[in-house]
């Protein structure tokens, strides 16, 4: 969740030779299947397979090719509505009063819409402003102390030579490995035992050093960059940050772009270690205070929605703006 | 002078390394030092720290709540994993048809994952509402999905699996894009139809991706706690939702027996070993296929 998962084995090598044997219909004409009625459809699915000319009459072949079509299309719809669905019934039911609530069914749309709800979630002592600013400075501190201090350590590990490099890249490694759930306990304690609990620093000390997997996947980036660049530069007498910050990291665009979004997610998505090292108001993240109001006023759907709408929104907009490098970075690192 | 070099390089390399080390060992490290100290102690935080031996470990073992979690676990995997891989590698298979439409839709799919699964949660706890509820709304019931002991946990693994199925499909789209074309025409060629290009050419060729997809599956369901916290907090109707997550949860967060649950956060570590060296020995024995 906050150190993201290890990215596995990573995505598959393109194709493979694969051995071509299709089955009982390989060595000889598959079944023969019968003429097909004038004007009927084969099954989708088998007329590409079929070995029959009768049954590749361009019309029925074309009839069938359209029929599996609106069949994909009917079952991607779908998907489509039920993705989408929660999402839109969660802001129309955000949009509703109370009473509008109470009266109408859970699928009409408000009307007439209200703003009531966020009124009130930033109003008074429930201040929602004060979760979505922790939030926002805990992400801001995540984003500049996880990003820069794992490039610094990204770049020893990729282009500097000393004692014990690759031993302690295997620690690095190996601390991937360990779930969450496994050091939180210890965390919490320790953080106890300073005296740090509910405080700001709980919130972001764990992650602001930098994160393994970060690190990994920038070692390797590091690491694709041509020799001879940086031995030019270092002739022309560039010292190791210069040539870090000159060279290494304007071509390194794309990989900061992927681990800037996937630290912005993950952070503002948090919710166990806030929850735990966190009481009271003051530090609370937006996850929590979500989850607070939502035990706090059980039933008070409108005002819930809101809080659940304000808790997405940031995310979504950022996905709208971004989508096609969030795609691609949970391709590239199969970020979680 | 060369080794003062590489003795100023080698510094350099330290200082570079400093934060992100000190990190690793405070934060990564150290606890698990820590919580092996912690399952052979009884803490509570407030009195001293107790040495007790293997006295957790044996309570663990025998603790009825705890064994409940494992079980209930391992279905709530059962039932999301197969379902979300087999409804992610479908919705692959329409999408990579390449219909218009398919780009637009992917990314629609991927929606739910990107947003705060506690978030996701809560709303997922008004649509199951029973008053008020768009599911009973649509169905016309007035079903109590989350406080039966029966539809709890389909209702909660329904949940997780509508979150990650646009993040399974993903993968299983990059993984039949890379099948070469000429394999599809020579199974074509062969007289091959779609339903057997799909299971003897497409499927065995999707070997690592499957193995991705349900090692790292397998690995986030076991931990699953967000959502299910949001969904059904305090375990569920008769702890029928009371996954190890939220059991440590409890144990250390709300009774506060730090070591016991230390023991159980140790036993959930070596599920995931075992079931992650599984995984590897099952995908490796089988035969794959060589790019030559």
């Amino acid at each position: 969740m906050t150190f993201p998962e290890p990215s596995g084995p990573g995505l598959p090598e393109p194709g493979g030779l694969v051995p071509v044997s299709t089955g009982p219909g390989a060595a000889g004409p598959g079944p023969v299947a019968p003429p097909p009625a004038v004007g009927s459809a084969p099954a989708p699915g088998t007329t590409s397979g079929s070995t029959t000319t009768a049954a590749r009459t361009p019309s029925s072949g074309r009839s069938a090719r359209l029929l599996l079509n609106v069949l994909t299309y009917a079952i991607l719809a779908g998907g489509l509505v039920l993705t989408l669905a929660p999402f839109v019934l969660s802001v129309m039911t955000a949009f509703k009063s109370p009473g509008q609530f109470a009266s109408q069914p859970a699928l009409t749309v408000p009307a007439p819409a209200t703003i009531e709800n966020f009124l009130q979630l930033f109003s008074g002592d429930r201040n929602f402003w004060a979760p979505i600013v922790v939030t926002a400075q805990v992400v801001l501190v995540a984003v500049v102390g996880q990003l820069g201090f794992s490039v610094l350590a990204a770049y020893a590990f990729a282009r500097i030579q000393f004692p014990l490099r690759d031993a302690l890249f295997w620690v690095y490694l190996a601390t991937m490995m360990v779930p969450q759930v496994v050091t939180i306990i210890p965390l919490y304690t320790l953080f106890s035992q300073l005296g740090l609990r509910n405080t700001f620093w709980a919130l972001v000390l764990p992650f602001v050093f930098g994160s393994p997997y970060a690190i990994f996947l920038l070692r390797e980036y590091f690491r694709s960059i041509p020799e001879d660049l940086i031995s030019a530069a270092r002739l022309d007498g560039a010292g190791t940050l210069r040539i870090l910050f000159s060279i290494v990291l304007p071509l390194s665009r794309p990989i900061l772009a992927t681990l800037t979004i996937i630290t912005v997610v993950s952070h503002w998505n948090n919710f166990l270690w806030p929850l735990i090292i966190t009481s009271g108001r003051t530090w609370q993240t937006v996850t929590v205070a979500t989850a607070g109001l939502q035990s706090q006023y059980n039933g008070n759907w409108t005002l819930v929605m809101a809080a659940t709408t304000i808790a997405m929104a940031p995310l979504l907009v950022l996905f709208a703006i971004f989508q096609r490098n969030i795609i691609s970075s949970i391709a590239i690192t199969g970020f979680k | 002078m060369a080794s003062k070099l590489a003795r100023r390089e080698a510094g350099i390399g330290y200082l570079l390394l400093a934060p992100s080390l000190f990190g690793i060992l405070a934060f990564l490290v150290l606890p698990i030092l820590v919580v092996i100290w912690l399952s052979l102690n009884s803490w509570d935080l407030l009195s001293p720290a107790r040495y007790v031996g293997l006295d957790n470990f044996a309570h663990v073992f025998a603790d009825r709540a705890f064994l409940r979690s494992l079980g209930v676990t391992l279905l709530f995997v059962l039932l999301v994993i197969p379902v979300q891989t087999a409804l992610g590698l479908f919705a692959a298979t329409l999408l990579s048809r390449g219909l218009p439409g398919s780009a637009f839709l992917r990314v629609i799919y991927v929606i739910p994952w990107i947003c705060a699964p506690l978030a996701l949660g809560v709303v997922w706890k008004w649509i199951f509402a029973p008053t008020g509820g768009a599911l009973n709304a649509v169905l016309g019931a007035n079903t109590a999905w989350l406080s039966d002991p029966v539809l709890a946990l389909p209702a909660v693994a329904a949940v997780s699996i509508w979150s990650q199925v646009g993040y399974v499909t993903l993968f299983f789209m990059a993984g039949l894009a890379a099948v070469p074309d000429q394999l599809l025409d020579a199974a074509r060629i062969d007289g091959a139809n779609a339903w057997q290009t799909f299971w003897q050419v497409k499927l065995p060729l999707l070997r690592p991706t499957m193995f991705f997809v349900l090692v790292t599956g397998v690995i986030s369901s076991f931990q699953a706690f967000d959502t299910i916290y949001a969904l059904t907090p305090n375990g569920g109707p008769q702890g029928s939702t009371d996954v190890i997550a939220t059991r440590i949860y409890a144990e250390a967060f709300q009774t506060f027996n730090l070591g016991r649950a230390s023991v159980m956060a140790l036993v959930l570590f070596a599920v995931l070993v075992l079931v992650t060296l599984a995984q590897q020995f099952y995908f490796r024995k089988r035969i794959t296929y060589d790019l030559s």
